[in-house]
């Protein structure tokens, strides 16, 4: 197994920077998700890495040796495309065996290679089949068994799903979550679809104009998110911001209608504080509870995966808030809600996390 | 603070009902007759009319050096090219040339193709590819004149460089055995850049995300041309095939200026053939004869083309 490694690496597109100095490394025999709205890098990164795109700068590494200036070819990758390529005038089986022919390997083996690949993509039905006549989520997932084949150290997805009709991109994705699972290799897979990237990774490297935000476990990445942009990114909507917060070099305590109870900072800030809470760590009450303070329900809306999403207004602030949608159906306008300390997230200006809680032990 | 702002509806349904007379005209199939209409008269009075004035003719005997009308003979001219053993021989040196400069043209277009393509880095490529294309832009009767000059037995440069080499001077366009093979040359000249720029197109045509796949597999060469390049690139070398093919097969100039169909008639191709039985005999009802057999081969091998094009097409499934 190889790991990924890549050292001050920058690309440069005209006066455009695509990738800003990245220096990562991604651990063998896992999969790592690059992820990023449209234009944040990620794909160049990832052409980089498989030697499509010469880097400006920097250098990169596949375990020890030094691929920087390495041909495609020579640095024995797998690669599956936005576009689902297939090579003309054969069927399925063909398909996949016509890399297995390229590195010249016995009838036998080939044989074998791609009856696996089958069977681990649960193919076998199609394996006759035309190339022609296929649709497009076969038509990459023939690709990605093209790949597979292979047996490469190092397999790079970009955007495998974009470009496949939106009833193939379930089973695709399945297929693609039981096989990544199973794979030994350096899995590399980019997206902008952060639900794709929660299923798939065992880390995140969340990408925003060329650089890395936040390298993490998914959850981590969810649950802590250390820069605003990682916070309004991820999750559907994103977190609730309230800029302002805290001034700087604020050492009272501070007395605010989001909170119950007067809640003071564990250290003073340099700068203003922003708080960040997501939707769902929003808690609703239709009566008063402990800790709770009076909010009212400005509007509901539903939001796939049936929960409520609601708007709420505390004092002069508005929050979205998540809940059950039994619960949503139900609640009156004036309703009583609450925001976690522990669930609660504080951003700098610079719009990083400074290392400052709140607390109501002040 | 973001916030979720219900939909808005866009548009009026009110102000979609009232659609100007305008509107209407632009969408009735009159606006589109009125807009090809230009183009319209110019083909059915340039190529429609004259087409069937020519199939007409070619029933007729009907010669501008008598004064006599035309007289209808049915199929007698059609009778008399099939009985005239020098219009068949004609017919067959065409198709030996027709087969040799587009054979060679194609061979040559597709390797030279290849070589810019795979050049693109290659500094002065742009200069090289324009000086290229140059024998293709010079009109057929400067290349004609231009190439008769070269060939010149007594001060061009072929015959110049030839006795350098050899010792003796051949004179090209009037001896026996050199006389095909110079015109066929000139042509070859000429129309190569055409199958460079064909194949340069056929190559632009497939998809980078393939390409770029066929790198990351490691495919051999041979895959790549077969299972990737052929399949997108064919459609737009056939076409240039095509072309080439009914360009050749019609070649009057080039050998008119050239050696006028000599020596004897070893360069006498078909289409020149066609225009002495015009405008030197003034025979309008046998050269319309010819002529509409001349069209039916053209037909022939455009549809062949045409054929096999919609064949694939249908497989695909476009």
């Amino acid at each position: 197994m190889l790991d990924i490694r890549v050292e001050n690496l920058r690309k440069q597109f005209g006066s455009v920077v695509a990738v800003d100095d990245l220096t990562l490394t991604f651990p063998a025999g896992t999969t790592t998700c690059l992820l990023g709205p449209s234009g944040c890098g990620k794909t160049t990164l990832m052409r980089m890495i498989a030697g499509l795109e010469l880097p400006t700068q920097g250098e990169i590494f596949f375990g020890t040796q030094r691929v920087t200036h390495l041909s495609t070819y020579a640095r024995k990758i797998g690669m599956v495309f936005q576009y689902p390529v297939v090579y003309r005038g054969s069927n399925v089986r063909a398909n996949i065996e016509l890399p297995l022919r390229a590195e010249k390997l016995s009838p036998a083996e080939r044989t074998r290679r791609t009856e696996e690949v089958l069977d681990l993509l649960e193919m076998r039905h199609a394996a006759d089949a035309d190339i022609e006549d296929l649709d497009n989520g076969t038509r990459q997932k023939v690709a990605v068994a093209r790949a597979v084949a292979r047996q490469p150290q190092i397999i790079l997805f970009d955007e495998p799903i974009t470009n496949v009709d939106i009833s193939a991109k379930l089973q695709l994705k399945r297929a693609l979550k039981e096989l990544v699972t199973r794979l030994n290799q350096t899995i590399l897979y980019v997206t902008h679809d952060q639900t794709e990237a929660m299923t798939l990774a065992d880390q995140i490297a969340l990408m925003k104009e060329g650089r890395i935000v936040q390298y993490a476990a998914p959850r981590e990445l969810y649950d802590r998110p250390n820069d605003v942009f990682g916070g309004w990114f991820l999750g559907n909507p994103g977190m609730n911001f309230i800029e302002g917060f805290a001034q700087a070099n604020l050492t009272e305590i501070i007395r605010s209608p989001l909170f119950a109870q007067p809640v003071c900072l564990s250290t003073p800030s340099s700068s203003p504080l922003t708080l960040g809470i997501r939707p769902e760590h929003v808690r609703i009450f239709p009566t008063a509870q402990p800790d709770t303070v009076p909010a009212r329900i400005a509007s509901r809306a539903i939001v796939v995966g049936g929960q409520y999403l609601v708007t709420l207004r505390v004092g002069p602030f508005s929050l979205k808030a998540k809940v059950a949608p039994e619960i949503g159906h139900t609640l009156a306008e004036e309703v009583w809600a609450q925001l976690p300390l522990d669930r609660i997230t504080l951003f700098g200006t610079d719009g990083h996390k400074p290392n400052i809680a709140l607390q109501t032990t002040c | 603070m973001r916030s979720v702002h219900p939909a808005q509806p866009s548009a009026d349904p009110m102000l979609l009902a009232r659609r100007s007379p305008l509107r209407t005209f632009e969408e009735s199939r009159f606006f589109s007759l009125t807009l090809l209409l230009p183009i319209l008269i110019f083909f059915v009075a340039l190529n429609v009319i004259p087409t069937l004035w020519m199939i007409g003719m070619s029933f007729y005997n009907y010669s501008l050096m008598s004064a006599a009308p035309p007289t209808f003979l049915g199929a007698d001219n059609f009778v008399k090219i099939y009985n005239d053993s020098d219009l068949w021989s004609a017919f067959g040196r065409t198709f030996v040339f027709v087969v040799l400069a587009v054979g060679l043209e194609t061979t040559l277009g597709v390797l030279l193709g290849f070589l810019f393509w795979g050049s693109s880095n290659m500094p002065g490529r742009r200069l090289a590819l324009t000086l290229l294309f140059v024998p293709m832009v010079v009109t057929p009767v400067a290349s004609g004149l231009f190439w008769r000059l070269i060939y010149e037995p007594t001060f061009g440069v072929a015959n110049y460089l030839l006795q350098q080499i050899s010792g003796q001077k051949i004179d090209f366009l009037t001896n026996i055995d050199w006389a095909f093979g110079a015109v066929l040359f000139v042509d070859i000249w000429m129309w190569t850049p055409f199958m460079i720029l064909m194949t340069l197109a056929a190559l632009g045509s497939v998809p980078k995300a393939e390409l770029e796949a066929a790198e990351v597999d490691r495919l051999t060469a041979w895959q790549r041309l077969w299972h990737v390049i052929w399949p997108h690139g064919k459609f737009i070398l056939m076409l240039g095939i095509l072309l080439r093919t009914i360009d050749a097969y019609k070649t009057t100039d080039l050998v008119f200026l050239m050696t006028n169909g000599g020596p004897g008639n070893i360069t006498e191709l078909i289409a020149l053939k066609l225009y002495r039985y015009a405008f030197a005999s003034l025979n309008i009802g046998f050269s319309s004869a010819l002529a509409v057999i001349l069209l039916l081969i053209a037909i022939a091998f455009t549809s062949i083309y045409l054929w096999v094009l919609h064949l694939r097409r249908y497989r695909e499934g476009v």
